[in-house]
């Protein structure tokens, strides 16, 4: 099976996934021990790959001269989370804040700032503002890590994870470039992957679930996977987003449909939002159509952001070229990020890690709400770099409590064989054949966001059509074969999303269904919990330990 | 985004080849020709139109031309499918 060569690699941690949240990780790493060996494995190439350095370069704010972290947790319980939030974990985030930025600056980012020395903070509510980063807030990270004698392997990726007893062991993975198989050895690894988005929106490209899926096949819990459906307006010819469209939407009769779903200021875009486009394109009342009041002029006047500049540039000049008017439509991102993991961020297999958007919704913190942005601008960078500080500590000491494991070399062997499997095979489909299905279940609206179950039996219909064929596809390169490997993880990761949310028979913060438009705090205050046994996904509830927390729901 | 159709016109003759295309491509599409010491547009097909390798190159060598429409929105009704 060794036909493209095979590199065993050993490092105290292995970080997998080279965006904020890897690069974060690995710095206070070795802010913590600079003795540890810190290895980044990155599909792509770390410091460019990842949201972080082609978002809206932006981070959230809290002004604790205004507020403090209790109000914005008890404010984020009530209108945000619904009651599904783990308190202590958001209550420590929003505390970190002010500290990270300050880290992000001393590491490197290029934060904005007024004459006077402050951030350039914009309001954007009672208790929160933004901030702007610039774009080269990864490649900043990784030059700083490399300093720190941070190692880094590109392209290559990691398709499994090993396992000793029922610890964490290492990974397998291999180069996209020319197929060599590669080993880990490590006593500590985190898993820093992104969320699932499918593959539908343009930005969200590098979300294909691969971590979250090697973290289930080695048997770590899931929780929240139902919160995986973010969407966002977008005008209908250059797909670019309109950030609180959502407060200006008319349809062909004029009507201001916003206040049919929206009685007052809300912090962001709403599942409420998307069900209300829906509705109205259902009575051929649509296109819908914003009526922006003010269209608010760009950021790039009030922040000073040079490196992101160009790109920003090129996008919105391509946009104004087909952009005609002002009809949106929702479009479908994703965010699934349902590893499981506690304070420390450590999922349910000891000395795996799980940071950033792999595991927002599997943190609990955010409640019921998909991952950053989930209707919190700015925060999935944040959280990300929050993720990778606190799970620096924890890493470090199993790293340093513990020897290298054992490697299991029939494991070896069967993750390889799976790994190459599409390329072995004399013919099949293709990886396009199979998540063109699983994008015909999650697209719709209507099947996603705003589901019922009728509709929810739909979209799972066309998960099993891609899981019937995603066991014949076949792979003619090394890049065809992450393809493959992708739309595995897509399969899984939407199978967990739809389950989950037939079972979830209420409706509650972003999670929105028809037939059940009530949040249910008699049976729902629980989070949904998925696992691997033998070749099973079982489901199964967790009751939310509210009694522990300042914030009480109505029960 | 799959099956899409942009574009990518890359001018070979002012390349310097500084990598940086290739490093910013985060959905593999450029891969590098040590020879040439240039990019290679491997996978086009799977171009997410981000900008970045054109946003990068000092040399203006590179031009991404998307097609919008090619990108679908999977909405139920026929104006978005």
């Amino acid at each position: 099976m060794d036909m493209y060569g095979h590199e065993n690699l050993r490092a105290d941690i292995l970080i997998i996934g080279g965006g904020v949240a890897g690069l974060t990780a690995a710095i206070s790493l070795k802010e913590i021990n600079p003795e540890l060996d810190v290895l980044i494995v990155e599909k792509q190439t770390a410091g460019y790959s990842g949201k972080a350095c082609r978002g809206g370069g932006v981070l959230q704010y809290f002004d604790f001269d205004k507020i403090t972290p209790e109000q914005f947790v008890e404010y984020h319980v009530h209108n945000i989370g619904c009651h599904l939030g783990d308190q202590e974990l958001l209550l420590k985030y929003v505390s970190m804040n002010n500290h990270m930025l300050d880290k992000l600056v001393e590491w490197g980012a290029k934060l904005p700032k007024r004459a006077d020395g402050s951030y350039a903070v914009i309001p954007t509510g009672p208790m929160t503002g933004i901030i702007g980063v610039d774009l080269d807030i990864t490649i900043r990270l990784r030059r700083t890590a490399e300093k720190m004698g941070v190692r880094f392997l590109d392209k290559v990726t990691v398709s499994d994870l090993l396992t000793a007893g029922d610890k964490i062991a290492g990974a397998t993975g291999y180069s996209i470039l020319d197929g060599t198989f590669y080993t880990f050895n490590a006593k500590s690894v985190i898993l820093a992957t992104g969320s699932q988005n499918y593959r539908i929106g343009p930005m969200w490209g590098s979300g294909r679930g691969d971590g979250i899926a090697a973290a289930y096949r080695a048997g770590a819990e899931m929780r929240n996977p139902e919160f995986g459906n973010f969407a966002q307006l977008v005008r209908v010819r250059s797909h670019r987003e309109v950030v609180y469209g959502e407060n200006y939407m008319y349809n062909q009769l004029d009507e201001h449909i916003t206040k049919n779903f929206r009685s007052g200021p809300e912090p962001d875009i709403s599942s409420t939002a998307i069900a209300e486009w829906f509705m109205q394109m259902s009575m051929a009342r649509g296109p819908i159509i914003l009526k922006p009041e003010n269209h608010g002029g760009s950021l790039e006047s009030m922040w000073d952001r040079p490196f992101g500049s160009p790109f920003w540039k090129l996008n919105e000049e391509w946009a104004d070229k087909v952009d005609e008017d002002w009809e949106v439509c929702p479009m479908f991102i994703g965010e699934q990020s349902p590893v499981k993991v506690d304070h420390s961020m450590q999922t349910t297999i000891p000395g795996l890690y799980a940071i950033g958007d792999a595991s927002y919704c599997g943190s609990a913190a955010p409640g019921a709400v998909p991952a950053p942005p989930g209707r919190n601008r700015g925060s999935g960078i944040l959280n990300a770099v929050f993720a990778g500080i606190v799970c620096a500590q924890s890493a470090a000491e199993n790293a340093n409590n513990n020897s290298l494991p054992p490697i299991d070399k029939t494991q070896v062997e069967d993750c390889m064989t799976r790994a190459y499997a599409p390329l072995l095979r004399e013919s099949g489909c293709d990886a396009k054949d199979v998540i063109r299905y699983i994008q015909k279940a999650v697209g719709p609206m209507e099947r996603s966001v705003y589901m019922s179950d009728h509709r929810i039996v739909t979209a799972l219909r066309y998960v099993e059509k891609a899981k019937e064929l995603a066991g014949s596809m076949k792979a003619s390169d090394f890049h065809d074969l992450l393809a493959c490997h992708e739309a595995n993880a897509m399969v899984l990761s939407a199978e967990m999303q739809f389950r989950a949310a037939a079972m979830r028979t209420e409706s509650r913060g972003w999670f929105l269904r028809e037939d059940y438009p009530e949040m249910d705090n008699k049976n729902w205050l629980k989070w949904i919990i998925v696992k691997k046994e033998g070749d099973t996904m079982k489901f199964s509830t967790e009751a939310v330990p509210y009694d522990k927390w300042p914030i009480k729901p109505n029960v | 985004m799959i099956d899409t159709k942009h574009q990518i016109i890359f001018n070979a003759e002012d390349c310097v080849g500084c990598k940086l295309c290739y490093k910013a491509c985060f959905v593999d599409v450029i891969r590098w020709d040590e020879e040439k010491n240039q990019p290679v547009f491997k996978y086009v097909e799977d171009c997410e139109h981000c900008f970045w390798c054109e946003a990068l190159c000092k040399k203006k060598c590179i031009k991404v031309i998307p097609d919008f429409a090619s990108e679908k929105l999977l909405q139920t009704f026929d104006r978005y499918l």
